[in-house]
């Protein structure tokens, strides 16, 4: 097919969008709804992940050593750690820096002295993990090694968190797939329309020797106009919306870290227009292939 | 020979066998009538002839070569070179005449310069000349089928099937289409045309084939054989 022949081939699309307006307005709102909602989830998740990887990058396995542990011991123990699977980093915190840490913390300027002299603190290691899920299974290997006698790490709360942003995650990606299903649908069932009103014109094209592609290409574009135009349009809301909440956020809610506009403006423009121009031309494909057998 | 037919013959879906048995050769630059009463099965023929639809015995050649059997490509040149007269014409009633007739140029992808040259040309030889921007929708039973001869042979095609084209036309109107017919067989193109006008088969002197009930029962030059 010649390049040229869009001429012929864009008011064909347009004239068919206009006398089925609509169905085609149905689409492009289904389509606007779809992908924002997508759009919105997909920014939703970014946002938890970003609050979570703070909170994950806080989650260590402190493991106490016993206090008759000998440096050379320690040094083996230190061994040890590093070979357990799923172990980032391994550091030795001695004893006088945790003291230094909590008199810190309490704003006590010398908590030795106040608790009579002695530091009642063990040696302990502070273990990171490099897969947050693998931190209980280090905890227990950690515990089975000999001058270790305590294992601390932030059980029940860890787990939970990461079980719920994990099924947060699953659950946008469902409710993503189900909205881009509705909009592949709906963009499926306007080019089904077209075609079934624009019959005659598609038989006469066959009878004078239309070549295949220039039968198909009005309703692919106008598939993909149909995708554009929702994409264009969810966008808009979109990055209207989010700078919104992100101000609200930020003023109202200061512990929470919601990324800003400027970070996430690109790739939301890129998956939401790629989104679009994607669903615009599966959904028109489908009909085509089932109601234009040349 | 540029259409053979061998044993073809049609049954519907529903059980009808409108054509049995036909055996026919036509050669370049025939003008042949297709004619038999209502029913007969020059309209099936026609379907069959132009691959609407498939046969459901038999083997049709055209320019040497199944019809049946063609890849997409030749599909697409075969029917670049066969301009088509529907007997309901189908025509696109929203639009113009010129949007009727240019559509056949469009669809096969002609410059946009050569597509306003030829459009009122060739109104003028249907007798339509001036009349681009009419509505079909407003114009006479006569006049629609017009505009389709004139689409079906604006491509100068190598074969012209007309089913009825005078079917609404009044003597003097049908004379001067049968006038542009001779023409256009003059310059080359081999027409089929079906008709059951025996005033027109009569005095254009041309072979005719004549069908009953699905027979082919007669071939030959000149006069009305029912
Ligand atoms: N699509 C169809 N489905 C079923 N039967 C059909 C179909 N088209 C035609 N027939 C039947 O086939 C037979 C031949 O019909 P056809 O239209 O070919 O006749 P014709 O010679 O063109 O008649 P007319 O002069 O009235 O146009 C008729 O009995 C008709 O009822
Ligand atoms: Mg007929």
């Amino acid at each position: 097919m010649k390049l040229s022949s869009f001429r012929y081939i864009a008011p064909q699309c347009f004239k068919s969008m206009r006398n089925n307006g609509w169905m085609t307005a149905a689409a492009i709102i289904t389509i606007t709804i779809s992908l924002f909602l997508c759009a919105f989830f997909w920014l939703l998740l970014l946002n938890i992940n970003a609050n979570v990887t703070d909170v994950e990058k806080d989650v260590r396995v402190l493991a106490y050593v016993d206090f008759d542990v000998v440096p050379a011991e320690r040094k083996e123990i230190e061994q040890e750690l590093k070979w357990i699977a799923g172990v980032a980093d391994v550091s030795f915190v001695p004893k006088e820096q945790g003291i230094h840490t909590l008199e810190e913390r309490y704003g006590d300027s010398d908590l030795v002295e106040s608790l009579g002299g002695v530091n009642p603190l063990p040696d302990m290691f502070s273990i990171t993990a490099i897969d947050t899920n693998q931190v209980s299974a280090i905890a227990e290997a950690v515990s089975q090694i000999e001058g270790i006698y305590e294992v601390q790490y932030g059980e029940g709360t860890v787990e939970k968190l990461l079980s719920l942003t994990d099924g947060l995650r699953k659950f946008g990606y469902v409710i993503m797939g189900l909205l881009a299903l509705c909009a592949v649908v709906l963009i499926a069932m306007a080019t089904r329309l077209t075609v079934q009103t624009r019959k005659k014109e598609i038989m006469v094209m066959k009878w004078v020797g239309a070549t295949d592609a220039f039968i198909r290409w009005p309703f692919i574009l106008e598939g993909m106009i149909l995708g554009l135009v929702g994409a264009v349009l969810a966008l808009g809301l979109l990055l209207f919306l989010y700078s919104r909440a992100a101000l609200y956020v930020s003023i109202n809610i200061g512990f929470l870290n919601i990324l800003p506009l400027s970070a996430v403006w690109a790739p939301a423009t890129g998956f939401t227009l790629a989104a679009g121009f994607l669903l615009g031309l599966i959904g028109s494909m489908f009909p085509l292939a089932r109601f234009l057998d040349v | 020979m540029l259409i053979q037919t061998f044993n073809v013959g049609k049954t519907y879906k529903n059980g009808i066998a409108a054509l049995t048995d036909i055996n026919l050769s036509i050669d370049y630059g025939e003008f042949v009538f297709l004619t038999g009463a209502s029913g007969a099965g020059k309209s099936t023929l026609i379907r069959l002839l132009f691959r609407e639809e498939p046969p459901t015995a038999g083997q049709i050649m055209i320019g040497g070569r199944s019809v049946t059997r063609l890849t997409v490509p030749e599909m697409v040149r075969l029917r670049r070179n066969t301009g088509v007269v529907f007997q309901d014409f189908r025509l696109m009633e929203k639009g113009t005449v010129f949007d009727n007739v240019s559509f056949a140029l469009k669809a096969v992808e002609r410059p946009w310069p050569e597509i306003r040259r030829r459009v009122p040309e060739v109104l003028e030889r249907v007798g339509l000349g001036g009349r681009e921007h009419e509505h079909v929708m407003n114009l006479s039973g006569g006049e629609q089928q017009r505009v389709a001869v004139a689409r079906a042979i604006i491509n100068n095609p190598l074969i012209l099937f007309a089913d009825e084209p005078t079917g609404d036309l009044d003597p003097k109107t049908s004379g001067e289409l049968m006038q542009l017919f001779d023409e256009i067989n003059k310059e080359g193109t081999t027409i089929v045309m079906a008709t059951h006008d025996q005033i027109i088969v009569e005095r254009m002197q041309k072979r005719v084939l004549t069908l009953k009930s699905g027979h082919l029962i007669g071939d030959a030059v000149g006069g009305w054989q029912l």
